[in-house]
């Protein structure tokens, strides 16, 4: 039994807007094994987007401890690489140039870094577009830019936050095959926060459930899928039936959910 | 959407802070003969000054009488720049080869033109009110078009289910849909034209504003003259956020 | 309406030439009549004589240069120093809530009042110039560069921060490319401003550059020789901005 790659303890984080105080995320906790791809799922406004937030440091004030590899976060850590949900790719810049970003902060030599950049754009599938501009390609071919710059900093846990929510079904499922493809190859711990169900099963080795504000671990399921995997495993009744379960997991907190927002637009 | 009236309060008294700190500074070096108060009047004189200046220079006439020109201008461009985007609206081709005409006007030194004006018209109010005609025309006319021609399809597909004549479409649909742009129009280039006719009422030195500051820095008033200047700036920022109000109303109706 | 389709090359260029030959042809009428003081509207060949003879002899160039000079000069000056205001109030709220409704307010003024200060500050040399461009170009470029950065994406200043970009690196990395078209927007404008001020002060207090041989023309009366002179003027700067736009142009990423 290794020691995990991510532990996170105990999180707390509340927001105040004027009078009122949110708790976001209440006293959540979990771990990440090394190699593992954990699902973060829960409806919106269960303050999962506030915890990829802090796990990547880009938020203070919180109680409780974010570990990677024992050492205590404060702010970006080096070991931890984000993809974010909106358009991230720099429109100025390359694919090449991009992916690239991380290493040129590093310091890197030119010569390097483009050739470490070539890498990761050939394996997210993109060769052959290095010195096309963002502008010039589709929105999923765009993430994979984005995830490419990200795994060329090569990060020890990749956090990624609904990076499929802007496209379609179909690019989705092919973007996750890519992505279960890459994750496999490179054997990345990788951290996943989705709304999506099938998405959360398809990727994972474990989903942790949310619960709709304040955010608490519901309940941690194992998906026990072979691996490899890809996106022809949606096809199986095991996949069926992980869905479901979920889901029952997910109803009740996204109903909840919808309350909230029903009776908020009908008080203000 | 809590945030307290104190705390918006707080940058705009910074900003007034800075400024009002800065003076007190350029007070104070002066006072110590840091800077030459013959190049620097002192702020407190300056602001003494202000009410000999109201008081002696007819500040008051003068600054209607820049008013009085900045709407003639403003109106002959109004009218005129209006005609003229209409016409280019009708028709395509005429619009399609000045288009790109009027807008490099509007990026020339249009103002450049004065001492012609100087020439041809004289040495009075006329050649000032040209001037500023000329430099709120472009603007105008830009604006004119892009709002009649903007009109979206489906309003002059319901004008023509309707059988409105052309002169009906225009007055009912067109002009209708477009006021707003057409307003912001109006607004740059009577605002040009007010910049305008003021630099020009300085350089020649007749007028009402911008002759007060020329004739002050002849006469080498020094605070006297700060003070004119401060005071058509003044002016020329209360004309701007009036324009700017009412351009913002009639934007949210 | 179908014309419209077909309304292309052609026809407008017919038109242009149109409207020219009419306005040319107006103007010469105009001329010989003697409708006008005599040399108010010169005949086209004199106006024609006096182009070539400004074009064609050294002092044109002279004073272009020191004119351009000026201009030049002070589109650094407050083109540097406004990119500095602009990228402080656009990256700090504060900042733009305290002071930028002064440049919001303060840039629709006539710089040209200014002049006298300048004067007595820089001297009657091109110091004052400088001083006039510098201060009518600082406005529209700080106030579009503020505009820029507000625009900016968040999600591009989070990348930046993900991955531990130090404030140095930000700022030339992230936010000056992303601030790019507003800047240049900016400088657009801030050229169309420098030109006038300094012409303007040129025609007021000077002994050389392009709008002292305006007001010379003028005190010669030499009407010809003025028109000649603004025309000349007036193609330069439609060039000087198409250039300027080009550059702006061609510098965005290409769209599919």
């Amino acid at each position: 039994m290794s020691a995990p790659a991510l532990e996170v303890q105990d999180i707390v984080k509340r927001f105040s807007h004027g009078a009122e105080t949110v708790t976001a995320v209440d006293r959540v906790s979990f771990s990440v094994a090394p190699g593992e791809v954990l699902a973060i799922i829960g409806p919106s406004g269960c303050g999962k987007s506030t915890l990829f937030n802090v796990i990547g440091g880009l938020i203070d004030g919180y109680d409780g401890r974010v570990l990677v590899e024992g050492e205590t976060v404060a702010g970006p850590h080096a070991a931890i690489g984000m993809v974010f949900q909106d358009e991230s790719t720099f429109p100025w810049r390359t694919v090449e140039d991009n992916v690239a970003f991380p290493l040129e902060i590093a310091g890197v030599a030119r010569e390097e870094r483009l050739r470490r950049a070539r890498e990761y754009v050939s394996l997210v599938g993109l060769a052959g577009f290095e010195r096309h501009h963002p502008a010039q390609l589709s929105g999923g071919m765009r993430q994979r830019v984005a995830i490419a710059r990200t795994l060329a900093s090569r990060p020890k846990i990749l956090l990624m936050d609904e990076p499929f929510a802007a496209l379609d079904e179909q690019t989705r499922f092919l973007l996750g095959d890519k992505v279960l493809q890459i994750q496999q190859q490179l054997k990345q711990t990788t951290l996943l926060v989705t709304h999506n169900i099938a998405e959360a099963v398809q990727l994972a080795d474990r989903v942790l459930v949310m619960t709709y504000r304040p955010g608490r671990v519901k309940r941690i399921a194992k998906i026990a899928l072979p691996r490899p995997r890809s996106s022809a495993v949606a096809s199986g009744a095991e996949f069926g039936r992980y869905v479901a379960e979920i889901w029952s997991d997910l109803r009740d907190e996204a109903s909840r959910g919808m309350q909230d927002d029903e009776s908020h637009l009908k008080a203000g | 959407m809590s945030e307290s009236r104190a705390s918006a309060f707080t940058p705009i008294a910074a900003g007034l802070a800075t400024v009002a700190g800065v003076l007190a500074l350029v007070e104070a070096m002066i006072h110590a003969g840091w800077i030459n108060r013959f190049v620097v009047p002192l702020p407190s004189a300056v602001l003494a000054s202000f009410g000999r200046v109201i008081a002696e220079e007819n500040v008051l006439w003068r600054t209607l009488y820049t008013g009085m020109e900045a709407l003639a201008a403003g109106v002959m461009a109004a009218l005129v720049g209006g005609a003229i985007g209409a016409l280019l609206t009708r028709r395509r081709v005429l619009r399609l080869a000045t288009e790109t005409w009027v807008a490099a006007i509007a990026a020339a030194p249009i103002v450049l033109i004065y001492p012609l004006f100087l020439v041809v018209f004289g040495r009075n109010a006329s050649t000032i009110v040209m001037i500023g005609f000329v430099a709120g025309l472009p603007p105008v006319i830009l604006k004119t078009v892009e709002g009649l021609s903007g009109t979206r399809r489906v309003l002059i597909d319901v004008g023509r289910s309707f059988k409105l004549t052309t002169v009906q479409e225009f007055w009912k649909i067109r002009f209708p849909a477009a006021l707003p742009t057409i307003f912001v129009g109006f607004r740059l280039g009577i605002m040009f034209a007010l910049i305008n006719i003021v630099g020009v009422e300085y350089l020649i030195n007749f007028g009402g504003l911008g002759q007060l500051v020329n004739e002050l820095a002849e006469r080498y008033d020094l605070p006297a003259m700060y003070a004119a200047i401060f005071f058509v700036v003044l002016v020329s920022v209360v004309f701007f956020l009036v324009t700017e109000r009412v351009e913002r109303w009639l934007a949210s109706r | 309406m179908s014309a419209g389709a077909r309304v292309r090359g052609a026809p407008v260029a017919r038109v242009r030439i149109a409207i020219v030959a009419v306005a040319l042809i107006a103007w010469e009428a105009l001329a010989a009549s003697g409708l006008l003081l005599h040399d108010v509207v010169p005949s086209l060949g004199k106006i024609a004589a006096a182009l070539w003879k400004l074009v064609s002899t050294a002092p044109l160039y002279q004073n272009l240069g020191w004119t351009a000079y000026e201009i030049g000069v002070s589109l650094v000056i407050g083109g540097v120093a406004g990119v500095l205001f602009g990228l402080a109030l656009g990256g700090n709220r504060f900042l733009s809530r305290a002071f930028e409704p002064y440049l919001h307010y303060l840039g629709p003024t006539p710089k040209i009042i200014f002049f006298p200060i300048m004067i007595m500050w820089f001297g009657v040399g091109g110091g004052s110039k400088i001083a006039m461009g510098s201060l009518s170009c600082f406005f529209p470029v700080a106030l579009s560069t503020a505009v820029g950065m507000r625009q900016i994406e968040p999600v591009l200043v989070r990348v930046g921060k993900s991955f531990r970009a130090s404030f140095a690196q930000m700022l030339v990395k992230i936010y000056l490319p992303a601030i790019r078209p507003a800047m240049l927007t900016g400088l657009r404008l801030g050229l169309g401003v420098a030109v006038i001020g300094v012409l303007l002060a040129e025609t007021k207090l000077s002994n050389r550059g392009l709008g002292y041989l305006v007001i010379q023309r003028y005190t010669n009366f030499d009407m010809p020789g003025m028109y000649a002179i603004l025309i000349v003027v007036f193609l330069l700067a439609i060039v000087a901005n198409a250039l300027l736009s080009r550059l702006g142009g061609s510098s965005s990423t290409t769209t599919v």
